[in-house]
Formats: C-alpha cells, sequence, structure tokens
C-alpha cells in the first residue's frame, strides 16, 4: 500500500498505530485486575513514543523543497516537519510536568495520555495537510480529545462546564469551516491546495478585463470578483479564528481555560495554536493570496481588538489561569499582526513569535503546575493571585525563574520576548501601519501592568503568613532549570530561533511562486 | 417535470420542518421535525441521483442520531424555562448576525449564478447518449469505494482514528471508577415519565 515516496508519513503512522497498542495494553492491564492504576507508566510510555516519533521525524530528510503525498493530500515541507519537531517536544515536556498533578488530583485514567496521544496525532497531521478534507479531519480529532479532556475531571461541576461549552462552541465553528469548504468546493470543485493556488494565485494579474468578456460570465463572476469565493474564505477565517480565540470570538476561551483541569489547559494554551497558524498560513498565503489582499485590514482590526481586549481585560482578574489565558489571547493579536502583513519579515516574525509563545508558555505553565500549596483541601487548584504571596521567602529560586519568565512574555528589554515584540512592531511599521503599532505598543505597556503585579505580590508583599508549597521533586525541578536556562540562552543568542524562521520563510516563499 | 415538482415540494418541506425544528416549544416535536427535515432531504438526494448518500443520511441520521436525540431529551431534566424574557434578551443581536449573513448570501449567490451557461445553448451541445457509458459503468456506493480506498486513503484512516476516539471519550467521561461521586439516573423516576412533560425551552 505505501509506496517508498509516501514512507515519509512513517512518523504519523507509527504514532497511529502505538496509540491503538496502547489503548490495548492500557485496556487489557487495568480493567483485568480490578483498575490497578497504570496512569503514570502509561504516561512514560506515552513519552517513549513522542520522542520515537521525533527520532523519525528528524530521520525524515527533506531533500527538495517539497512534495505532496497520498493524491496530493499531504505535503511535506520544512515548515511542517520542523514545527511538529517542535511541538513533540514541547509535548514531551507537557507529559512530565502534568505527571504529579494528575496524581495529585487522583486523575487516575489512563485514557487521558492516550487522548493527548491523539490530540497531538490531529495537530501532525494540521501541520501537514494540503487539503480541506484532511485538514477539516485533522482538527475533529484534535478538538475531539480536547473536549474530553477539558470534561475529565468528573467529579468537578466546572470541569464539565468547561468541557460542554468547548464541546458546543467547538462543534460551532467546525460546522463554519464545512459550510465554507463546501462551497469552495461547489465554487472550484476541487479542495485541494495545490490545485486552488493553480487555480486562483494569479487570478488578479493574469486575466485581460478588456477581452470580449461575454463569453466568461461565470468565469468573470467567480474569479475575478470573486463575491462567493470571498464569502467561503470568511468563514473558513472565522472557524480558525474561533480555535485561535481571537477578539470577538474569544468568549469561550475563559471559561474553558479556567474551568477545565490544569493540565488540560497546560495543553489547550501551549500547544495547537502554532498548527492552526500553519493551516492559516497555507490556506490564505499560497491558495488565496490575491482574495485576502482584500480584507487585510478587517485582520487588523481584529487584531488590534483583540491586543486590547486581552491587555484590558486581564487587570480585572484576580485568579492565576484566567490571567494566563488573557495574556495568550493577547499574544495571539500580536501574531495576527504579523500575520496580517502579508511580507515576508511578516510571516518570519509570526513563526518567531509563535516559536516564543510555545517556549515560553510552557515555562510559565510548567511553574504553574509546580506551585501546589500545602491545603487540607488538594481538589482547590484555581490558584488566587494571593496565593502566591512571599513565594520568594518559601522558594527564592522558583519566584525568581517565574518572575523572569513573566517579564519575557510581558516584553521587557533584557529577555527574548522583547526581541521577538519588537520585531512585530518594526514589521508592522515596515508595512506603514503607523497607528495599529502604536496603539498595541500602549497596550503591550498595559498588559504589563498584571505581569508585574504577580512579581510585586511574589517577592514585595507585606503579609504576615505566607503559604507552604509542597516540595518539587528533583528530576522535574531539573527540567524547569532547562527550559529557563534555554530561555536566557535565546536572549543571548536569538540567531537560532531568527535562523529556523527565516529558512522556513524562505522555503515557504519559494513553494508559493 | 415531475420532477422538478417534487423537487419543490421537497425543499418546502425540508425548509418548513427546519424552521419548526427551530420554533417549536415542545423539544419532542423538536426532534420530530428534525427527523421530517432529514427524511426530506434525503428524497432531495434521491432526486439529485445520489442514492448512496442519501440512503446513509436516512440510516446514519434518522436510524441513529435523531433516536439518541429523542432518548437525550427524554432524559434530561429540565424545568420550563420562560421562554419570552431569554429571546427578547437575545434577539436583537442574534437577528442582526442573521439578517446580515442573509442579506450577504442573497447578494452574493444569485449574482454569481444568474449566467446561463454558454455550452448549452450553443450547438456544440447535443445530447447524444453515450451508450458506452451506459453499458459499462460503476454504481455509485463502487465509485465511493474507489476513492475511499485509493486516493483519500489516509483520510479514511483518519476518520477511523476519530471514531475510536469518539467511543474511547464517552466511555471514559461515564465509567464508573470511584463510587461517591459519579451522578447517576434514578430508573423509576426515568421511567415514569410522560412525553408532554418532558423539555419545554
Amino acid at each position: 500500500m505505501l509506496i517508498f515516496k509516501e514512507i515519509q508519513l512513517l512518523p504519523e503512522i507509527f504514532l497511529g498505530i502505538s496509540i491503538i497498542y496502547l489503548i490495548i495494553h492500557g485496556t487489557f492491564i487495568s480493567v483485568n485486575n480490578k483498575y490497578l492504576l497504570i496512569q503514570n507508566s502509561v504516561l512514560y510510555l506515552s513519552v517513549l513514543i513522542i520522542s520515537l516519533f521525533c527520532f523519525l521525524l528528524i530521520n525524515n530528510t527533506i531533500e527538495c523543497n517539497d512534495f505532496q503525498i497520498f493524491n496530493n493530500t499531504i505535503i511535506i515541507d520544512y515548515l511542517g516537519s520542523f514545527s511538529k519537531i517542535l511541538i513533540a517536544i514541547v509535548s514531551i515536556f507537557c507529559f512530565l510536568m502534568i505527571q504529579r498533578y494528575l496524581t495529585v488530583q487522583k486523575i487516575n485514567y489512563f485514557e487521558y495520555s492516550v487522548l493527548i496521544l491523539f490530540a497531538l496525532l490531529g495537530i501532525f497531521f494540521i501541520c501537514s495537510s494540503n487539503d480541506l478534507i484532511t485538514a477539516y479531519l485533522a482538527i475533529e480529532l484534535q478538538s475531539l480529545s480536547f473536549y474530553i479532556m477539558a470534561a475529565l475531571k468528573k467529579d468537578s461541576a466546572f470541569s464539565v462546564d468547561a468541557g460542554l461549552k468547548y464541546f458546543i462552541l467547538g462543534a460551532f465553528s467546525s460546522s463554519l469551516f464545512l459550510f465554507g469548504s463546501s462551497i469552495l468546493y461547489g465554487v472550484s470543485g476541487t479542495t485541494n491546495f495545490e490545485d486552488l493556488k493553480n487555480l486562483f494565485f494569479w487570478v488578479y494579474s493574469s486575466y485581460d478585463c478588456t477581452q470580449d468578456a461575454s463569453d466568461y460570465t461565470f468565469v468573470k463572476d467567480v474569479f475575478i470578483n470573486g463575491g462567493l469565493i470571498q464569502f467561503a474564505l470568511s468563514f473558513i477565517f472565522v472557524s480558525l479564528l474561533f480555535k485561535l480565540a481571537i477578539a470577538p470570538f474569544h468568549l469561550w476561551s475563559i471559561d474553558v481555560y479556567e474551568g477545565s483541569p490544569s493540565s488540560s489547559t497546560f495543553f489547550f494554551a501551549v500547544v495547537p495554536k502554532l498548527a492552526i497558524f500553519i493551516l492559516l498560513v497555507r490556506i490564505f498565503y499560497s491558495s488565496f493570496f490575491e482574495y485576502t489582499a482584500k480584507w487585510r485590514y478587517y485582520i487588523v482590526i481584529l487584531a488590534v481588538l483583540t491586543i486590547v481586549v486581552g491587555s484590558f481585560a486581564g487587570l480585572e482578574q484576580k485568579k492565576l489561569k484566567s490571567l494566563l489565558a488573557y495574556s495568550s489571547i493577547s499574544h495571539m493579536g500580536y501574531t495576527l499582526i504579523a500575520f496580517s502583513t502579508g511580507t515576508f519579515e511578516g510571516l518570519q516574525m509570526l513563526f518567531c513569535y509563535l516559536f516564543l509563545y510555545m517556549i515560553a508558555g510552557l515555562c510559565i505553565w510548567s511553574i504553574f503546575l509546580m506551585l501546589q500549596l500545602k491545603y487540607k483541601y488538594v481538589k482547590k487548584q484555581n490558584k488566587d493571585l494571593a496565593d502566591l504571596s512571599s513565594l520568594s521567602k518559601s522558594n527564592n529560586i522558583l519566584a525568581l525563574f517565574f518572575s523572569t519568565v513573566l517579564l519575557s512574555i510581558a516584553g521587557l528589554p533584557p529577555m527574548v520576548g522583547f526581541l521577538v515584540k519588537i520585531g512585530i512592531f518594526l514589521v508592522s511599521i515596515e508595512v506603514s501601519m503607523y497607528f495599529v503599532s502604536i496603539v498595541s505598543i500602549l497596550c503591550s505597556v498595559i498588559s504589563t501592568f498584571y505581569y508585574i503585579r504577580i512579581v510585586k505580590i511574589m517577592f514585595f508583599e507585606n503579609s504576615t503568613a505566607g503559604k507552604l508549597y509542597q516540595p518539587i521533586k528533583s528530576h522535574i525541578s531539573i527540567v524547569i532549570v532547562c527550559l529557563f536556562y534555554f530561555l536566557l540562552f535565546l536572549f543571548i543568542n536569538p540567531t537560532l530561533i531568527y535562523l529556523f524562521s527565516y529558512k522556513i520563510t524562505l522555503l515557504l516563499t519559494m513553494t508559493m511562486m | 417535470m415531475i420532477v422538478n415538482l417534487f423537487f419543490y415540494f421537497f425543499s418546502f418541506v425540508l425548509i418548513t420542518s427546519s424552521l419548526m425544528t427551530v420554533f417549536s416549544q415542545n423539544s419532542i416535536y423538536s426532534v420530530l421535525f428534525l427527523v421530517l427535515s432529514f427524511v426530506s432531504s434525503s428524497s432531495i438526494l434521491f432526486l439529485l441521483e445520489c442514492e448512496y448518500v442519501s440512503l446513509i443520511f436516512i440510516i446514519i441520521y434518522v436510524g441513529a442520531i435523531a433516536v439518541l436525540f429523542l432518548f437525550v431529551v427524554m432524559m434530561l431534566d429540565i424545568k420550563t424555562i420562560s421562554l419570552v424574557k431569554d429571546s427578547l434578551k437575545y434577539f436583537p443581536f442574534g437577528s442582526f448576525i442573521g439578517i446580515a449573513f442573509l442579506i450577504e448570501i442573497l447578494l452574493v449567490v444569485p449574482s454569481t449564478f444568474e449566467a446561463i451557461n454558454p455550452y448549452n445553448i450553443s450547438f456544440l451541445c447535443n445530447f447524444h447518449l453515450d451508450w458506452f457509458n451506459k453499458l459499462d459503468y460503476f454504481t455509485e456506493i463502487m465509485s465511493v469505494g474507489h476513492l475511499l480506498y485509493t486516493d483519500y486513503l489516509i483520510q479514511f484512516l483518519l476518520s477511523g482514528n476519530i471514531l475510536l476516539l469518539a467511543t474511547i471519550g464517552p466511555v471514559t467521561l461515564v465509567l464508573i471508577r470511584s463510587i461517591k461521586t459519579t451522578k447517576k439516573q434514578i430508573t423509576f423516576k426515568q421511567l415514569s415519565r410522560t412525553y408532554n412533560s418532558v423539555l419545554y425551552i
């Protein structure tokens, strides 16, 4: 069945088969022996699976610029493979971090790691999909497992509420995607991005309008005016913005992030954004570039709205989790500015920002999961900001790490977050979006307030009694220290992240032509 | 002519029943109207000669999903909510969005498809019968199978994965492993309910 060319999809196939083996293994062991607790062993097994996936992916050499397999529905190129490697590494760290949280919370289902693996499979397929059907199926696989992950803490009403909310709104956005792609199929007769690119990429420049148009009325209406295509594209765009939680469509994200168990929130916030942006780039940069040029300004408006919402609504929050959710919303706004520029540098800064967002998000959420109070009620996990008071006295190094990562996300100058943020502002100034960049810089200043407030609570709060935290295991602390030093290293040597994003953008724009 | 009449009839039934699904007060009636809309849309598909899809529509949507809906509606224990207050709260914004999309569709779709296909009115178009095609052809289910197992192989596998996930997920969510916390249905209370007191939205 597999021709030798199609062996390039081996990592994904390996992942899928090993998921099924993992299910069989877990079911047989845990059900036979009176519900044996195999949560931890399955977690480590899935770390092993993802590491092997990474190994296979790195061994997949891409000889040519890009090529398409499985009837042109899967594209193998540098963008896809690099971001898949990054996502896999980030998710290995996620697995290591959430292990203790799951033990404390008594989420003793081995299905949890299986669900995460399913979500990862979906995300990897989104990264390399070259076809609307594949993209839809991959998004469904990813979000279906996310719904279940959100609702998995069964004894908590918040978690069930979050799962239901996520499910209904996610199904709504998926139906928008289906509607848009069905109209696209009705107009063009294809769902393949490559064919769509061949049909639509050169429409404006190549068609000679002075020619007698009487024979070409359908062609003129559909292709040149492009009303129906833009109608469909706007639906697809809106549904993907739903997944990214961009401002008018962000309302689900706060409740879902706050209600679902923290380990799932970790995943929702960090992992899937890059894959959705890759899909956006594939649709709107390579297939429908000419059509999106018209409504680039609306995307900019959405981006500014997102930044404003993320910055101002974050000021009100008293819970750490919802604060981080608003911070992730405003970050998506910055990336959307980079996306809307439509230039080479904009694309490069988009990938830069997303890579850094993932790494910094990994740091911040793993520290968040580390901070477990010595409560009598272990069930209470939604931290107030006041819970962090005088963390510097009980665990000075962790407080230092946390504040450094927060300042990096805020974009204070001696951190790597500053470099990518100023990159985005420079890019937007370069395409003369002066007003947009001024507004977003001001909002970035405002949003710095709530990051600094956490630092103030940790270091300078005058409370008589601080909180006590559970001790951290040594291997987890080693992982956190490594992540932190990697973030510091990225500031000293940011060439690494620039180089990779430059290479990705260069190869991507070469294939677009 | 008759095909056209049937087409209009079924479209009318489809539109009316989907409207009634939204507007009817008793949710049992809503589900039944939903079934009617599925049936009429599958008959439209029959008229368009897509037999496989329309049969699948009937088997899956009417046979499985609508029955499942009925079960869920009977199971939910929601009391009557005042309809007017809620609908007045959401009416302006919802109707604004709905009308905006409707106008957009009405502007875009007729302007795109108003042109007559120039090939149809030219002399190049002759209605000859292609006997070869008539004699030696794939049935629809065969061609669907051919496409699924060759060109769209990876999509087929992906949807299989989705189905696997869809079985694992609900089992994980409802499997009772710790006794004290999960909610259960009281069977007597469940069985003693009647259809007209179930769920008024």
